[in-house]
């Protein structure tokens, strides 16, 4: 879940990158860029989930 | 007849006001005379006995005897007085640049004071020494390769002299394009980057990365090991913050996105929402990721609970430190502020005023209509947000669209403080990922949206003609430039961040035992209480440490 995570995070940045060099066009690009932006904080999001699911207050109940 | 008459006189007052206006347009117009080293010998310089008699007025102090000759012998000449008023021009931009810098130094005592206030009583002692030695960690790592990896390939700065020893960048060619990574002089400023204007920019880039390397410790407060904060430093300082800070101000791809792909002025930071408390902000969110939340501030169920800093007064006033350093922060940005259009810093501190106190009217705000109290700490961070998000703007856009990006930064600087506590289950004592990673993020973008093309440095920016434009002012290349931005900040140096950190919980450990972090990290860690007359006590917890008995 981790790998999974770290590897959207990174997936979303060469996403965005990948799309200037597929068009010129500003407004394709930007659409892309976003997609991409949305894909990391997706990896963020499944990272965290996976650091929750084994935190100490969660297991412990502390 | 008589109108004849009345239409002559106009006619002829016309006439007489172009004779009148023409002359002088004739005489804007005439060749100037040039100043020969003939017309300085006339000027007269006050005498000895003059000077001996003292000054009160300050009309004989600064003149042309001042004017340092290359030889005496010859007297003052043209060369010596053009020599004189290029080097003062840099001498103004020197010390404007120091001075700044210095302001910005003493941001550290703000954060140390905020973070510190914020955390327990009991951890005093732990918070305010990482607060204090992230300066020396920092400090020794970007002099030995932080400094050489993010300017040691920057052309040379024209308000600093524009010598160039930092000329080596590291690029990779890929797809027709030149991907500069990192540079390559500079480290341990040694070589030909022993150089007065090198040592100015030195400074003045030292102190931008110890802010950033300082935000971390307020989101690891209370449970961070002190020789993992001393790695995890280290590493900031020495790598992951000189990496974005060469992509967005060295020369490197980031700053090329405008000349490479056509995207505005490529990506644009001015002062650093991006490059120092965005990375500063995501180091802190994967800091916090892994070192898990204090004892007691989950329940079992996910719910939250409160663990209220021990000094809000520390708190406020350190706030107020920081919003005074921030004028070295923005304005100093310019590295100048002679020539190249640098006048602009009035523009410039005035905007960052505005951001810092429409942020904490917007946190105050927030909070009051949402918990029916105005919140002490929030409106500090709300005054943080705002100061965080105008950073990279604040050269670029006017007062309306400062006031409006401030306002915007300390609402959400509220909810993101609620998402990450609520949600994400992140515990960040201070507020840190969300003030500076959030609202540095923001600070980004509202650049890419709000920049109003008026600011000319030197007629480009970034190698690219013209002002900076945001796509409300008709540039939405720009904003593109500032979403890659985010974009690289979120995937890479997040991920850096992430990875190494999971290295040091490996192999040296992020966290503190769980008998300390209930005794408190003063005595554990630093082996004195920060407090020790008193007797410290965690509310709720029933766990103490009694001194003195």
């Amino acid at each position: 879940m981790k790998a999974l995570g770290l590897g959207l995070v990174v997936g979303g940045w060469m996403v965005a990158v990948a799309g200037l060099l597929a068009t010129e066009a500003t407004m394709v690009r930007m659409g892309v860029a976003l997609v991409g932006l949305v894909a990391s904080l997706a990896g963020i999001t499944a990272l965290n989930t996976a650091h929750i699911e084994t935190a100490p207050w969660k297991m412990r109940g502390r | 007849m008589r109108h004849l008459q009345r239409s002559s006189a106009i006619a002829l007052a016309i006439l007489g006001l172009v004779a009148i206006t023409t002359p002088t347009r004739a005489a804007d117009e005439a060749p100037a005379v040039a100043l020969t080293t003939a017309d300085l010998k006339g000027i007269s310089t006050p005498s000895a006995d003059d000077l001996a008699k003292g000054d009160p007025g300050g009309t004989l102090t600064g003149t042309a005897g001042d004017i340092v000759m290359a030889d005496p012998k010859a007297g003052l000449t043209l060369a010596d007085v053009v020599n004189q008023v290029g080097q003062n021009r840099v001498a103004i931009n020197f010390v404007w640049t120091l001075v700044a810098g210095f302001l910005v130094m003493f941001m550290q005592a703000g954060f140390a004071l905020v973070e510190t206030g914020l955390c327990r009583a009991k951890n005093a002692n732990h918070t305010m020494m990482m607060n204090f030695m992230v300066y020396g960690f920092g400090l020794f790592a970007y002099w030995v390769m932080g400094f050489a990896i993010q300017q040691g390939g920057s052309a040379g700065i024209t308000n600093l002299g524009g010598v160039n020893p930092l000329n080596n960048e590291f690029k990779l060619s890929l797809f027709g394009k030149d991907w500069g990574l990192f540079g390559t002089k500079g480290f341990f400023l040694s070589g030909n980057t022993y150089d007065v204007g090198v040592m100015v920019l030195f400074l003045f880039q030292m102190v931008f990365m110890d802010t950033a390397t300082t935000i971390v410790t307020g989101a690891a407060a209370e449970r961070w090991k002190f020789a993992a904060f001393a790695i995890s430093t280290f590493f900031l300082g020495a790598i992951t913050y000189p990496l974005f800070g060469n992509w967005a101000w060295g020369g490197g791809w980031l700053s090329q996105l405008g000349v490479n792909f056509k995207l505005g002025h490529g990506y644009c930071d001015f002062a650093g929402s991006g490059v120092v408390h965005s990375v500063g902000g995501l180091t802190a969110l994967a800091v916090a990721m892994i070192i898990g939340p204090r004892i007691g501030k989950y329940n079992r169920d996910g719910s939250p609970n409160a663990i209220p800093g021990h000094d809000i007064t520390m708190v406020l006033l350190g706030c107020f430190i920081l919003a005074f350093g921030w004028f070295g922060f923005n304005p100093g940005s310019t590295l100048g502020a002679s020539g190249n259009g640098n006048l602009r810093i009035g523009s410039i501190a005035v905007n960052t005023m505005l951001a810092g106190c429409t942020g904490s009217f917007g946190a105050i705000l927030y909070m009051w209509m949402r918990f029916g109290k105005p919140d002490a700490s929030m409106s500090g961070n709300g005054l943080l947000a705002g100061l965080v998000a105008i950073t990279a703007p604040s050269g670029f856009v006017n007062t309306v669209g400062a006031a409006i990006i401030g306002f915007s930064a300390g609402v959400l600087v509220c909810l993101s403080v609620e998402f990450l506590e609520r949600v994400f289950k992140i515990d960040d004592p201070v507020g840190a990922t969300s003030v500076h990673g959030t609202c540095g993020l923001w600070g980004v973008l509202s650049l890419g949206l709000f920049a109003d093309g008026t600011s000319n440095y030197g007629g480009s920016w970034n190698g690219v003609d013209g002002s900076v434009t945001g796509l409300f002012y008709g540039d939405p290349g720009q904003f593109v430039a500032q979403l890659i931005g985010v974009c690289t900040l979120v995937g890479v140096i997040f991920t850096l961040s992430y990875v190494f950190n999971w290295f040091v919980d490996v192999f040296v450990g992020q966290r503190v035992s769980l008998e300390a972090e209930l005794e408190g990290l003063d005595l554990p860690e630093m082996g004195a209480l920060g407090y020790p007359e008193f007797q410290l006590v965690t509310p709720g917890t029933g766990h103490s440490v009694d001194v003195g008995r």
